[in-house]
């Protein structure tokens, strides 16, 4: 475009280029967001419509195929199939064990994340970076090869039990039990956790410590006062991501976890197609999106009111 | 002595005990090699009861090293600390006697102004409201009670400084330490908030110690300047002295300006010779007409300072810079230049000062 100063045309175009371009740039968002509501939202809302007992329709199909399924006999919906879940003693102790294991492992994985990641601001050094890389490794290892480890490592015959039978101790079998469960959850979940906890606590400036040290802080002091509060969104979105994931894990459960109870990602998949009971299957992945859900709300809040306390908003 | 009441002494204090012991701080044979390059060499630094004494130098000439050693963040290879009498160079940082106030004021940002002054004595356990005492006692004295409640990233970069500063006097430190505190504000900032530190300072007659790379802070704030080079402390001495008597021709250059030329000076005239000879540019005198000690010039060059003009006179003996108050002389003015004070050095060291008087 020239410079020179021709009224007109060109000239409103250069006065208003914001305004010219805003229908450009909705129209190139426009893919992502028609993507995602054809193929994750529209399957959303059938889906709910069938928990609901909405049977007909592009629902019509499961809910024949499907075993006792609950059909609304209005438009709105009834909540029967919420209420035969929710008063299944079966699901129902699968849930209390989906949110013990969540709790458990998200305790777990914070706290070692933590650990490496305060060892490293405060110590350094190798053996501190040594841990820190250690601790991605998981990343790398797919999570199907991972539980198969650890069901091998901890089951009846597996190498805990060999190596303790050698000195003549019976070691506990760990496969196919909870606490597999759990490891398999602190393993998968530590990667990211470190990740963030680390860069969090490396991101605080050394001078903010030494302040601290300076006023007369120990040890402790600097780790409750300074580093956790000061890395507070970074450990909040660990801890926000670390229980998601957990909540909804299927693979860690149904590999090294036992038939019942288990998690409510086995579950579903057992009720889905084990047991054709496709409905209550999509009621309990409902229940898991309100847990979901109310941790990612506990997240987003208290990221705001971080923000907000630190003037940024 | 409480805070308050060091509020209300109007004199500063210089107490320095009898039996050769030295209230203030003490270093003894300082040696830190970092890297296998020697940082801090063998250097021992007194700052009497109730001084501020700056530490001057360039980047790199291992200041900031020496003061973090005296806060004790860092450790040193060899060599004694004394704050009050008493050995420090054990201690972690948290069981010094001194307080710091950092480059960028490391304020926590998760704490209000309030708070964040009020951490050090949190950590003494002290009761609620002896600390809402001191807290506000301190921050009057920085003229920030307003901003109590404030988060530091809604203060201005002079009011975060002040904040820092209060968080270390609200400790009532026997020793102060400043790392570079007026480097991250605006010149205008600059001179006022130096201003009143000097003023807190010798109001409450702490011994404080500041490390800068700016001389004009440096001398307009401190009772004493110990100027580092390498390492080492090159002078150690009162800031008129500092400019008019520097030791070595580092310092010489390093504090103010200086016409540096080989040299010696005979009769006002600058001879070849072994010597160094430096000249301070208000030292040279620049008039239109002749007098017996001045030599003929030509301005070569003027450059604008704002209230004065720094001009460069070609002798034939040597090119000199010159200050110039007033119109100055334009590039080509012929005129009469003549050298009033100067300072010759031998092998780095000041060996004569010569005062040519008319």
């Amino acid at each position: 475009m020239t410079l020179a100063p021709t009224r007109g045309s060109k000239r409103r175009a250069i006065a208003t280029p914001a305004v010219a371009r805003r229908p450009l740039g909705f129209f190139l968002a426009l893919p992502p967001i028609i993507l995602i509501l054809l193929f994750v939202g529209f399957p959303i809302v059938l889906a709910f419509a069938f928990s609901i007992g909405l049977t007909g329709g592009l629902n019509h199909v499961i809910a024949s195929i499907g075993l006792n399924v609950h059909e609304a006999e209005n438009w709105w919906g009834t909540p029967a199939a919420y209420i035969e879940v929710l008063s299944n003693s079966r699901i129902l102790r699968d849930l209390s064990v989906t949110v013990g294991v969540t709790a458990l492992s998200t305790v777990t994985v914070i706290f070692l994340a933590l650990g490496i990641g305060l060892f490293l601001k405060l110590r350094g050094g190798r053996i501190a970076r040594l841990l820190s890389g250690l601790a991605i490794i998981p990343l790398f290892i797919p999570v199907v090869i991972a539980s198969w480890a650890i069901v091998t490592f901890y089951s009846g015959d597996g190498f805990v039990r060999s190596v303790f039978a050698q000195f003549g101790v019976e070691a506990p079998v760990w496969a196919f039990t909870m606490v597999a469960v759990v490891i398999g959850s602190v393993w998968t979940s530590l990667p990211f956790a470190v990740l963030m906890i680390t860069s969090g606590l490396q991101a605080i400036p050394n001078a903010m410590i030494e302040a601290a040290r300076d006023a007369g802080a120990g040890f402790l002091r600097i780790v409750v006062s300074i580093l956790i509060p000061m890395a507070f969104v970074p450990i909040l979105i660990a801890v926000t991501f670390t229980a998601i994931g957990v909540v909804g894990s299927f693979t860690v459960p149904y590999f090294t976890g036992p038939n019942a109870p288990n998690m409510l990602g086995v579950s579903m998949s057992n009720y889905f197609s084990a047991f054709n009971q496709p409905q209550q299957s999509v009621v309990m992945a409902f229940i898991v999106f309100v847990i979901a859900s109310g941790i990612a709300a506990a997240y987003v809040w208290a990221n705001f009111r971080s923000a907000k306390d630190q003037g940024k908003v | 002595m409480t805070l308050i009441e060091e509020i209300h002494s109007t004199t500063p204090i210089h107490r320095e005990t009898d039996a050769g012991g030295l209230r203030g701080l003490r270093v003894r044979g300082l040696h830190k090699v970092l890297g296998g390059r020697t940082i801090i060499d063998n250097l021992d630094l007194t700052v009497r009861d109730g001084e501020l004494v700056s530490l001057l130098g360039p980047s790199g000439c291992g200041k900031t090293t020496t003061l973090r050693m005296i806060a004790g963040f860092l450790a040193p290879d060899a060599g004694s600390i004394q704050v009050h009498d008493r050995e420090v160079s054990d201690l972690g940082a948290e069981k010094r006697p001194s307080a710091m106030v950092f480059q960028n004021y490391a304020l926590w940002p998760h704490m209000t102004v309030q708070n964040n002054v009020g951490f050090p004595l949190k950590l003494r356990r002290l009761g609620k409201k002896e600390i809402e005492q001191r807290v506000d006692a301190v921050l009057a004295l920085v003229n920030l009670l307003h901003h109590k409640n404030s988060r530091p990233a809604r203060i201005s970069g002079g009011e975060q400084q002040r904040v820092a500063l209060a968080r270390a006097l609200v400790q009532e430190p026997e020793l102060l330490l400043l790392d570079e505190p007026l480097s991250n504000l605006d010149a205008k900032l600059r001179v006022k908030v130096r201003e009143d530190i000097r003023e807190i300072q010798q109001r409450l007659g702490i011994t404080t110690l500041i490390v800068t790379h700016d001389q004009e802070e440096a001398i307009s704030m401190s009772d004493r300047i110990a100027v580092m080079n390498a390492g080492k402390i090159e002078q150690f001495s009162r800031p008129a002295e500092l400019y008019s008597r520097p030791e070595t021709e580092f310092v010489a250059t390093f504090i103010g300006s200086l016409n540096r030329i080989e040299g010696a000076l005979v009769n006002g005239v600058i001879v070849p010779g072994d010597d160094v000879v430096g000249i301070r540019p208000e030292d040279v005198v620049f008039t239109l007409h002749a007098s017996f000690d001045a030599r003929p010039a030509v301005v070569e060059r003027v450059v604008p300072h704002g209230h004065f003009h720094e001009i460069y006179l070609k002798r034939d003996d040597a090119t000199l810079r010159a200050f110039a108050s007033g119109l100055p002389p334009a590039p080509g003015d012929r005129g009469h230049a003549s050298i009033q004070n100067a300072l010759t050095f031998r092998q780095g060291r000041l060996v004569t000062t010569t005062r040519v008087t008319a």
